[in-house]
């Protein structure tokens, strides 16, 4: 139920707290509108913007009051407009568009609420997500559910099989943030039909949040319904959630770090849109590396670099070839994938992580990547991480280092150890539960800074300087 | 066990098989309840029960090939590797500890890093342990992979004195070869393929995967072998790369029950092990680890050591419960032939309990049943 009068007079209040925070520092979660009192759970949390498909003046302005901001999610089915004006209308501060609407649909909404100061977000496939434009905020409604999948080796039994493969959605954002300083929502939902614990959401937080992203918090019916009646064991979870979400939120001098790498991945858009390429692969190795959409590549771009992987040769322009070739000549190490390789064709809106054939394919080029990079320090090297990935991140002058850490298994991982290009006297290791842990920084056999971590739960940063 | 069952255990043995001549050595027992107990001073009086560490490594060259077996990626539960099917590093800094202290000159670690030709200091990081800690444990620490060629120019063959079971010799990294002491320290813990896998088992790890791995060259090692050894040693789908001799008899059988043991006696007969380490304070049952299914973490809380390969691994045999000498088809050699009576038949020592010394804990007092 709609009510307008009364949301617009309480909007006025809440106006100036909401105007404090830009949409790039909206923190999204997908929540019910229709109970006020539900509100208050996100007192204390970072979730500062909710979702939501139906809502009741009571709750909008209660989320108002509170400094929430919300927005009405619209489907493709009818044209959305009527049902933005009538949110915007009622105290809402935005629509959502979720799902492959017709072209210019967006621009169309927009235009009907021009008047107002509302927000459209955009989430659409990842094979029509607006790359490289104005928007605030970029998003898709889909993503691979993060977590640990083990490939077994069911041909040896008495053999020790392979290493755990991870699902993650970090080459994706990686990729995505390459192409400009959007933030980035991934709003795909919990897998159905499972039991769902609170490491894995915490894990799904992370994942996006360690790469520069944000996921749209979003909860199973069953965990849902524990946390509206206050089950303690929902409550516990939710709290880690938060923890975990509120860890990252608190760094926001992070999202603008970029990668301290000296290796460069070059995809054109079809390859960089997908999960499971050679982004992740290359992450899961704990190789840091900088993304870069062929239409980025310049010669600025690989400044810094001593590798590059170019896994998108076909595609290069004349002049992009030449950057490459400049690149070569001034040292660089250039891998580049064999005559007539070709990545994945044109994406369909159903495609997010690649299949056997192309998986096939990569492979092809994924033996040299691994022969080039090899036991070299890049930026970092991690060991004892097979179950987790990172994100190595640094100022741009370089003085400070972040390593972002995330844990996709259920158990803490003790003994970690770091070693990092470059001579850095501090490093503190920082965790959740807000501690602050000074470490004691050595040289390594090979040279640059290393630090051991005594234990890393669901996530952790070393920050060195 | 009782000290009934212990008896019947005793007297039953040499109804199985009568044990040839092999020699023996005294094996000592200590229980160790857990890594934070002091484990240095465990070891310490488990050597001293032996004779004295410094007889054996004073002014030596020490290689000490531990058992890290699988890529450490794999863990039961969550837990440290050295708490399921890993030696525990804890153990590994004490042994170098007290080797330094009696004098060694060198004090070498080796093992045939899974998936990886790569240093093995990279592989013990990968495994959550201190490498700068072990170096500092005692002068002249250092660390191998013998996966391949590793620091060596070439590899040294190794020929079974006698003729081997399986293959007349064996090429190996020169670490095996380039020492004055050679030390076997395993995990106490059952084998999917040989039903237990313990100072001797621990042997198979010695095998480069550049010539014996599921990608070794054929001409020529790999030297960046990424695999295991399960079609060239465990099911003899192939021979090893040159120029490690092929294998004896070719049509001999397939099955890895058969194979592995002999290849494992063969190795202790050309490679002698002088002495033998078992980790049982934490260990895993059901198999050597978590790629076998229905593996468990059990708490035995015991050390041994010992001086011969064939009698250590007899004792701790039956310290895990069962008859050192059970015959094929029965546990824990339900589907291979006994690895122990194997090397035992090679000469390289006896199997017979009632042959073997025991110091220090009485085997009685140490059982821990693995079968449940």
């Amino acid at each position: 139920m709609i009510r307008r009068i009364g949301l617009c007079l309480a909007l006025a209040g809440a106006v100036p707290l909401l105007a404090s925070v830009p949409p790039s520092a909206w923190v999204p979660m997908r929540w019910n509108g229709n109970d006020a009192k539900s509100v208050d759970l996100f007192a204390g949390t970072p979730i500062n913007c909710l979702l939501v498909t139906s809502y009741t003046p009571q709750f909008v302005s209660e989320a108002s009051r509170h400094g929430m901001v919300t927005l009405v999610v619209l489907k493709p089915g009818s044209d959305p407009s009527p049902p933005a004006r009538e949110a915007i209308h009622a105290g809402l501060q935005g629509v959502v568009l979720e799902g492959d609407f017709p072209k210019g649909t967006a621009a169309h909404v927009r235009d009907a609420l021009a008047d107002t100061h509302a927000v459209v977000v955009e989430l659409t496939s990842r094979a029509r997500m607006p790359l490289g434009g104005t928007a605030a905020i970029v998003g898709t409604y889909q993503g691979v559910w993060p977590g640990i999948q083990v490939m077994a080796n069911g041909a040896a039994k008495a053999a020790p099989s392979g290493s755990p493969w991870i699902d993650t959605n970090t080459g994706f954002i990686r990729s995505v943030r390459a192409w400009g300083p959007a933030a980035i929502w991934l709003g795909y939902l919990p897998p159905a039909h499972n039991i769902i614990t609170g490491q894995r959401y915490e894990a799904a937080i992370s994942d996006a949040e360690m790469a520069g992203a944000r996921w749209i918090v979003a909860l199973d019916t069953d965990f849902s319904a524990r946390l509206n009646r206050a089950d303690p064991a929902a409550l516990k979870d939710w709290h880690g959630m938060m923890q975990v979400l509120a860890f990252f939120e608190s760094h926001p001098q992070w999202r603008a770090l970029h990668a301290y790498s000296q290796l460069a991945v070059v995809q054109d858009r079809q390859d960089s849109l997908l999960s499971g390429g050679i982004l992740d692969m290359i992450g899961a190795k704990h190789t840091p590396l900088r993304a870069i959409p062929i239409e980025r590549l310049t010669a600025d771009s690989l400044e810094g670099a001593s590798m590059a992987v170019d896994v998108a040769p076909d595609s290069l322009t004349p002049a992009q070839r030449g950057i490459l070739r400049n690149f070569t000549r001034g040292g660089g190490t250039l891998l580049t994938a064999p005559p007539g390789w070709k990545g994945q064709s044109a994406l369909a809106s159903d495609d997010i992580t690649l299949n056997k054939q192309e998986l096939d394919r990569l492979n092809d080029i994924w033996h040299d990547v691994q022969t080039m990079t090899g036991r070299k320090n890049l930026g970092a090297r991690l060991f004892n991480v097979a179950s987790m990935l990172s994100n190595v991140l640094a100022s741009p002058d370089g003085k400070e280092v972040v390593v972002e850490l995330v844990n996709y298994s259920a158990y803490p991982i003790e003994n970690i150890t770091v070693q990092l290009l470059g001579t850095f006297k501090h490093a503190q290791l920082i965790t959740p539960d807000g501690a602050q842990k000074n470490l004691t920084v050595y040289t390594p056999d090979e040279g640059g800074t290393g630090v051991d971590l005594d234990r890393v739960s669901a996530c952790a940063a070393v920050r060195l300087d | 066990m009782t000290r009934r069952e212990w008896i019947a255990l005793i007297s039953a043995a040499p109804l199985l098989k009568a044990a040839p001549s092999a020699p023996s050595a005294p094996v000592a027992i200590a229980k160790c309840a857990s890594y934070s107990d002091d484990v240095t001073a465990c070891l310490s009086t488990l050597f001293d029960q032996l004779g004295g560490l410094g007889r054996l490594v004073r002014g030596k060259t020490v290689t000490i090939k531990l058992n890290m077996t699988g890529s450490p990626a794999y863990r039961i539960e969550g837990r440290p590797l050295g708490v399921t099917h890993y030696v525990h590093p804890k153990l590994v800094g004490a042994t170098a500890h007290l080797m330094g202290q009696a004098g060694a000159r060198r004090i070498r670690f080796v093992e045939s890093a899974w998936g990886t030709g790569g240093p093995l200091e990279d592989y013990l990081l990968d495994s959550g342990w201190n490498v700068r800690q072990l170096r500092a444990a005692a002068p002249g620490v250092e660390f191998e992979n013998t996966n391949a060629l590793g620091k060596g120019k070439q590899y040294v063959r190794f020929n079974v004195p006698g003729g081997g079971y399986l293959f007349p010799g064996y090429e190996l990294n020169h670490a095996y070869h380039d020492t004055d002491v050679f030390v076997s320290m395993a995990k106490l813990k059952n084998h999917a393929t040989c039903g237990v896998t313990l100072s001797m088992k621990n042997c198979f790890g010695t095998l480069p995967a550049s010539i014996y791995g599921d990608d070794a060259g054929v001409n020529a090692p790999n030297e960046n072998p990424t695999a295991g050894r399960a079609r060239i040693m465990h099911q003899g789908r192939r021979q090893p790369a040159k120029p490690a001799p092929p294998e004896l008899d070719p049509s001999s059988s397939r099955a890895p029950g058969y194979r592995v043991p002999r290849i494992v006696a063969d190795l202790v007969k050309a490679r002698p092990v002088d002495l033998q380490i078992i980790d049982g304070i934490e260990s895993i049952a059901g198999g050597e680890g978590p790629w076998i299914r229905g593996v468990r973490p059990v708490h035995p809380g015991v050390l041994l050591a010992g001086l011969n390969p064939v009698s250590t691994d007899a004792v701790a045999t039956a310290v895990m419960g069962y008859d050192p000498r059970a015959p094929h088809g029965t546990p824990p050699f339900r589907t291979c032939d006994n690895t122990l009576l194997l090397a035992e038949m090679h000469g390289v020592g006896s199997a017979d309990l009632r042959r073997i010394e025991v110091r220090g804990v009485p085997i009685a007092s140490a059982v821990f049943r693995y079968e449940t």
